[in-house]
């Protein structure tokens, strides 16, 4: 939407106060002001991950309601507040692929899509290289391989088997 | 000049106070003019040329974005199929397929023997592909789980011209952002004011009617009257909120003493359902507004009202429960079994405490239309003064409620199979989803016990005979080759 003739001008002017009168009534509500996504940063997610904007835009607002208190980032109590996943024996380690790369034990949104990137199907001649079937194994690979060495060793297999069969065998 | 200002005044408070006593005589016959029906159609109208714009504005935006993409994505053709209805839902579902899909792509190409359902590699035998299954369950429900959207309000399909229903504003049109403003001064200038006044005027009938009830002696002349003045305050209480109610299957309505369960959604589900019939009710003590609520109801007729510590006393309940039920002077009681307020999308677990006294259960059924109001508490996010006066600042609350033939437990039948049998019902009945999962979860978190039994399933899986548990590095298939 231009801003070079006078019209359109008002109109830019009006959506800014009725911007201002939504806020105001969001936060006579008591909720928190929505942390929007700007347009930039969303070009560059999709480029980055090769999800589409509706996607990302959905992953986002899934993104800020585990985000119970506000602050724009995921702590492991968010993720594990969820019950299927909580419930999931594997659940904790597919939580730390999520701060294996973040510091403070904080999941920010551009953190967040990236891991899930690695689980868009492959789709011919447009792979990058989260969802190729390369990343994809190193997602799975990263799960058992505790210490970072590249390497699975016995121990580190036996753990993963001691979670997914807890005290049954 | 002051005969000016009497006269404004009395302009002003004349249709006022005419319009207040058109409720009263109104909620007293139990009849309606018709005017929030029509009211609700308007809005409906609004709603659908709001849809209309939205969906033509976002038309263009992907056209525009089409163009400056050299290849479109899979989710993203410009078709108006895309934009209404399941729009959101279906993104999700492509964001989750896709993901299936993945593990997918790397079991075909390894393992020709696969089946589709991931079972890799031979029955017996630890495969690392084996934790593929619970990897992509987990990010599964990273992405959309089926529990944690029923505590937070329902999306909507497109926007209903409220402001806290838009998750990001977008400036869609001039004549939108209009409709929206000149909505926003007749909810808050308009409607506000005169729907606090009904229910003050309504909280003060129901508090002097029963009072001078509760003076009468005991007779049926006594309960009578009760149900007469309860149902004229209710009446009076839910025109407050603009609730327009549909009373579906009404042969069923409960009238003998028995138990009622409905699904829960918020505090205003008892004022829906007391309009059409008595009920007993039966909570926790509260203080404040519902406090003034309870004590002058308890002064009519027996409603069961808990201290919070008595609540823990399972056996104390169930008694006083039995007791109630089994004189047959008294109303149903009304019992929301799900324990606390779900985002009317789905039912969850019913607590058997209610299903375990015996004698009929009247099942009720109520669904709410998501267009016109949110009516779902978020008791974690707004207090109950909050939570009123935005249900009074909504355009209304369209509700109905489906009354459904009384159900008894089987012979031999466990109450907690009867209470999914009840939970079922309802569901179909009411167009939810049935889920198994507990409704503390909202407060609560899982417990260990649901994690144990998807390691007994797996470890089923391993454990055909002691020998074969897991074997070394060296001879499993290496995904890699």
């Amino acid at each position: 939407m231009s801003l070079d003739s006078p019209i359109s001008y008002q109109a830019y002017i009006g959506q800014q106060y009725i911007q201002h009168l939504i806020s105001c009534e969001r936060s006579k509500m008591g909720s928190r002001p929505s942390l929007l996504l700007r347009d930039e940063e969303l070009a560059e997610i999709q480029k980055e991950t090769g999800f589409s904007a509706n996607q990302i835009e959905r992953l986002y607002s899934r993104f800020t309601a585990l985000d119970k208190s506000s602050t724009g980032a995921l702590s492991r109590e968010d993720f594990l507040r969820i019950p299927e996943l909580a419930i999931n024996p594997l659940g904790e380690r597919i939580v730390n692929a999520f701060f294996r790369h973040s510091d403070e034990d904080r999941v920010n949104f551009r953190q967040f899509v990236r891991v899930l990137a690695h689980f868009r199907p492959v789709k011919k001649h447009k792979e990058n290289r989260y969802n190729s079937r390369e990343g994809k194994l190193q997602f799975a690979f990263k799960l058992y391989d505790l210490d970072d060495d590249d390497r699975i060793s016995r121990d580190e297999l036996m753990a993963v088997l001691q979670m997914m069969v807890g005290e049954n065998i | 000049m002051a005969i000016l200002a009497y006269l404004l005044l009395c302009l002003l408070v004349l249709p006022g106070s005419f319009f207040i006593v058109l409720v009263f005589v109104m909620a007293a016959l139990g009849k309606s003019l018709g005017f929030r029906k029509t009211y609700v159609e308007f809005l409906l109208l609004l709603f659908n040329y709001g849809k209309e714009r939205i969906e033509r504005a976002a038309k263009r935006k992907e056209q525009r974005q089409a163009g400056e993409e050299e290849e479109d994505s899979d989710s993203d053709d410009a078709s108006s199929e895309e934009l209404n209805e399941n729009k959101n839902s279906q993104v999700e579902e492509e964001i989750l397929k896709e993901e299936g899909d993945s593990e997918a792509v790397e079991g075909e190409a390894q393992d020709q023997n696969q089946n589709k359902t991931g079972n890799f590699g031979r029955d017996d035998i630890f495969d690392f592909r084996d934790s593929f299954d619970f990897i992509q369950s987990g990010i599964t429900a990273i992405v959309n789980d089926q529990v944690t959207q029923r505590f937070a309000s329902e999306e909507l399909r497109s926007w209903n011209l409220l402001t806290r229903t838009t998750r990001n504003y977008e400036f869609i049109s001039w004549r939108l952002s209009l409709i929206w403003l000149v909505g926003f001064f007749i909810r808050y200038f308009f409607m506000l004011p005169c729907r606090v006044t009904i229910c003050f005027l309504g909280t003060i009938t129901l508090t002097l009617l029963t009072f001078f009830i509760g003076l009468l002696p005991q007779s049926a002349y006594r309960k009578k009257l009760n149900d007469y003045a309860s149902k004229f305050s209710f009446r009076l209480l839910s025109r407050a909120f603009a609730a327009i109610i549909h009373y579906h299957d009404e042969q069923y309505r409960p009238t003998k003493s028995g138990i009622c369960v409905a699904n829960h959604t918020s505090p205003i589900d008892v004022v829906l359902l007391a309009c059409d019939s008595t009920y007993a009710m039966i909570g926790q003590r509260h203080g404040g507004f519902l406090g003034i609520l309870q004590r002058a109801l308890a002064r009519a007729s027996s409603h069961i009202w808990f201290e919070r510590s008595e609540m823990k006393d399972r056996e104390a309940v169930a008694r006083r429960l039995k007791e109630h039920v089994e004189d047959k002077t008294t109303c149903p009681i009304l019992i929301f079994p799900e324990g606390t307020c779900i985002n009317n999308s789905a039912v969850m677990q019913f607590k058997k405490g209610s299903f375990e006294v015996g004698g009929q259960i009247y099942p009720v059924a109520i669904k709410y239309d998501p267009r016109f109001g949110d009516p779902f508490w978020d008791s974690s996010k707004y207090s109950m003064l909050q939570y009123l006066y935005m249900m009074m600042t909504s355009w209304a609350i369209v509700c109905d409620v489906y009354y459904m033939p009384p159900m008894e437990r089987r012979p031999g039948e466990s109450s907690i199979d009867f209470a999914k049998r009840v939970k079922a019902e309802i569901a179909k009945k009411g167009g939810l989803i049935d889920l198994d999962w507990d409704g503390q979860l909202k407060r609560a978190p899982a417990k260990k016990e649901w994690k144990e039994q998807q390691q007994v399933q797996y470890a089923k899986k391993l454990v055909h005979s002691p020998r074969h548990l897991v074997q070394t590095a060296d001879d499993s298939p290496n995904p890699s080759t």
